[in-house]
């Protein structure tokens, strides 16, 4: 009898490919992982995404400038989390019309659960008037109507946040849809993950061999080249080239 | 002035309209716009550099990998079997089929009453632990989902009658009192009497060994002594008849009797 049932065992390294005997040799131990802590986090009473109005409630009498300068550079608010978990970062400047707003809400409300999840904007409705001349207008003759209204969106800005009791993982995907549909390059993040990107941004900033630095030429004017150089490089520092971000560089 | 004039002269000879720069061009545009050729230089000097290591990282890590942490469970389980092997007499190894939960708490506490105890191990812990320890030769019996029936007391019989009602379980081998035995050979064991019985027979039959050699090496003098006694009695009987007599035949008896004996 201990010959018959020792077989089987014999022949197990020999053929580890065999998947009854795999089977067998793996029945044991589950390790058992210890769920996430939602303590702290409730739900709020309206947890979808709000529609967002497609011209703000006072509309804009006067017809503004163009003004690029509001998608240029880094963000300066709306940069870090405050209610949820997860969210949708912006990696370039950029404009945001009704449309696209609409689509971000549908699509996540859709995906949404409202039971354990709930998500909120981090951006204003559309609110700086953009004026188009009407069809087959000859050119001349003053600025046109306003035709529409949008939301400027610098870079590192966080467009919507999601959060509630679920993980990255659940939320990832309707968020990199949402992403990948945005007019800028954009990205699914959650609070852990863009600290471990601005993390590893300083840590690349440290680390760089070049002992040529875009700062250091342009602090001390070397060869002139301030000539060329506008006064907004002094605090990008080279990272930003007008509305886009150039993740490459230090 | 004329220095200044003299100055900007060379300038204006070297002048090419495509290096032309130019002035007043929006700084944002909403397309990726041409830098300036001056700071394309700089954007490609100033690049990143990514540190080369002097030693490659392959000799800098060292060759012993760091030993994983165990799982606090699994160590757990790990003492407890340790523990189960230590403390029982009575190891019989089960294959475990699906049993209904009712089923399998009943059989637990039909074996409870006994003092066995029912033991799941997963094999990934039983295994290792069996492979250096004293029950090596139980190994083949750990495969496959089984179960272990402990108990510090030695109840084979008992533990047979309730495994007869649940076919689920088959009984693959046991390890009793340091005695690794098969299935047929746990039943086997059942059979057998209890040990204050069998010691009473092992007493019992050696005591009437070393008897009958008592009673074999004694029955030749015996039988002297009960014939001499008759004799006695005998002439005890017939002394009044001849004193003389039965000197005599004493004298000739004697020798004539030892000679038979021998």
């Amino acid at each position: 009898m201990w010959r018959r049932l020792a077989r089987p065992f014999r022949a197990l390294p020999k053929v580890p490919g065999d998947p009854f005997s795999a089977r067998v040799l793996n029945a044991g131990l589950k390790s058992y992982v210890l769920p996430q802590d939602y303590t702290n986090i409730s739900i709020p009473d309206r947890p979808k995404l709000k529609f967002m109005d497609k011209v703000p409630s006072v509309p804009k009498v006067r017809r503004e400038f163009k003004n690029l300068r509001d998608i240029r550079g880094p963000s300066t608010e709306a940069t870090e989390f405050t209610q949820g978990q997860y969210g949708i970062l912006a990696l370039g400047g950029g404009y945001l019309h009704w449309g696209h707003f609409e689509m971000m809400r549908l699509t996540i409300n859709r995906h949404l659960d409202p039971k354990i999840m709930f998500a909120v904007w981090r951006i204003p409705a559309p609110y700086k008037p953009i004026t188009r001349k009407s069809l087959g207008q000859r050119m001349g003759g003053g600025k046109g109507a306003i035709n529409h209204y949008v939301t400027a969106v610098k870079c590192g800005r966080l467009i919507l946040e999601v959060g509630g009791h679920c993980e990255f993982g659940e939320v990832e995907h309707f968020l990199t849809q949402v992403a990948k549909k945005l007019p800028f390059p954009a990205k699914a993040v959650s609070c852990q993950s863009l600290e471990e990107m601005r993390q590893a941004e300083e840590e690349r900033r440290h680390k760089n061999q070049n002992p040529w630095t875009f700062e250091r030429i342009i602090t001390s004017n070397m060869l002139g080249i301030r000539k060329v150089l506008s006064p907004y490089d002094l605090t990008q520092k080279g990272r930003y080239w007008g509305k886009f971000f150039l993740k490459d560089r230090v | 002035m004329a220095a200044a004039l003299g100055c900007r002269a060379p300038c204006r000879t070297g002048w090419l309209p495509t290096l032309q720069i130019v002035r007043h061009a929006k700084s944002v545009t909403r397309h990726w716009k041409a830098m300036h050729f001056e700071r394309q230089k700089l954007m490609a000097v100033t690049e990143y550099i990514a540190p080369k290591p002097a030693v490659p990282e392959k000799c800098i890590a060292p060759r012993i990998k760091a030993v994983k942490e165990e799982n606090g469970y699994a160590k757990l389980l790990r003492l407890q079997v340790a523990e189960t092997f230590r403390d029982s007499k009575m190891i019989a190894v089960c294959q475990h089929n699906f049993t209904p939960s009712e089923e399998m708490l009943l059989m637990k506490h039909r074996l409870r009453k006994h003092n066995i105890h029912v033991k799941f191990f997963p094999n990934e812990i039983v295994r290792p632990y069996l492979s250096v320890s004293k029950y090596k030769n139980l190994l083949p019996l750990f495969v496959g989902y089984n179960l272990m029936l402990v108990s510090p007391e030695i109840k084979v019989k008992e533990m047979l009658r309730i495994l007869k009602n649940m076919p689920q379980i088959n009984l693959l081998g046991a390890c009793i009192d340091n005695t690794i035995l098969s299935n047929q050979g746990v039943i086997n064991y059942s059979k057998l009497p209890t040990v204050e019985i069998t010691q009473g027979q092992v007493v019992g039959t050696l005591s009437l060994m070393a008897s009958q050699m008592c009673g074999l090496l004694q029955h030749s003098s015996v039988h002297l002594t009960a014939l001499l006694d008759q004799y006695i009695k005998q002439q005890s009987g017939g002394a009044g008849e001849a004193d003389g007599k039965a000197g005599e035949g004493q004298a000739e008896l004697g020798p004539a009797k030892s000679s038979a004996g021998l």
